[in-house]
């Protein structure tokens, strides 16, 4: 099943920068007909902090396996919780959360 | 009669529940613009530009596009986009790939254009950002060379 993110979240300047690296397989259609196994990669990724959105995108197959983001945002503080979350076409999703430094 | 009507109701309410999507984000651009992610309109980069975007028409600049020129290991190429535009929509395409399009950011009001994140070719090809600042589309791109084997060809 679906490993636990590792997300690493830190504030300067009134600036957070969030490097996050998800475990997934990313296998992409072309590569799991060669592995003769399902096609399953992520699709989307979201970061909140206080239920608010700042971080999102919608990705396709073509992101590396484990794959690895680094984003910044302003407007948080230390110590708030990161909430990191992460969905795949088969419809998996896990949410981790860290605490801002 | 009065009993069979009532499972009717609480079945059909079952079932409106189960087809409510369960939204994480505001913006899904896998269902909103699926067509720019796969079929026939996604193999080409200008196609699923104009899949996504409405047009293919992008000015050069403004955005800064971070690859290596030669990347050794086409399943780990790092990039870096970043940018001082205001923009809403961050998209990445390549042309190595079946499907063009890699990925597409949806900046919120107090996120900053500085993404890192690593992607896949198949083989040696073009990489495009394109910002979206208003209408217009800002856009960067670099060959980035893949080299099998690594012996740094």
């Amino acid at each position: 099943m679906a490993k636990k993110s590792r997300i690493k979240a830190k504030e300067k300047k009134g600036i957070t920068t969030v490097k996050a690296m998800a475990k997934h397989v990313m296998l992409s259609y072309a590569e799991a007909k060669r592995a003769k196994k399902e096609v399953n990669f992520i699709t989307s990724m979201v970061a909140k902090v206080d239920g608010k959105i700042v971080y999102e995108v919608s990705t396709s197959q073509f992101l590396s396996k484990n794959p690895f983001v680094q984003f910044k945002f302003k407007g948080a503080n230390k110590g708030k919780e990161l909430e990191f979350t992460w969905t795949d076409l088969k419809g998996d999703t896990r949410t981790d959360k860290k605490k801002i430094k | 009669m009065n009993r069979r009507k009532f499972l009717g109701l609480g079945l059909g309410l079952g079932v409106t529940a189960m087809m409510l999507p369960t939204a994480l984000s505001a913006v899904n651009f896998r269902e909103t613009k699926i067509g720019a992610f796969e079929g026939p309109k996604s193999h080409t980069v200008d196609d699923a530009m104009t899949e996504l975007f409405g047009t293919s028409k992008t000015t050069a600049g403004k955005v800064k596009l971070k690859a290596p020129d030669i990347a050794e290991n086409g399943a780990v190429v790092p990039l870096q986009i970043s940018s001082k535009l205001a923009g809403k929509t961050v998209a990445v395409f390549q042309d190595a790939n079946p499907e063009s399009l890699v990925a597409v950011f949806t900046v919120p009001d107090n996120g900053i254009i500085d993404y890192k994140l690593r992607i896949k070719l198949a083989k040696t090809g073009t990489v495009t950002v394109v910002v979206q600042d208003g209408s217009t589309l800002f856009s960067a791109s670099k060959m980035v060379k893949v080299t099998a084997g690594g012996c740094g060809g």
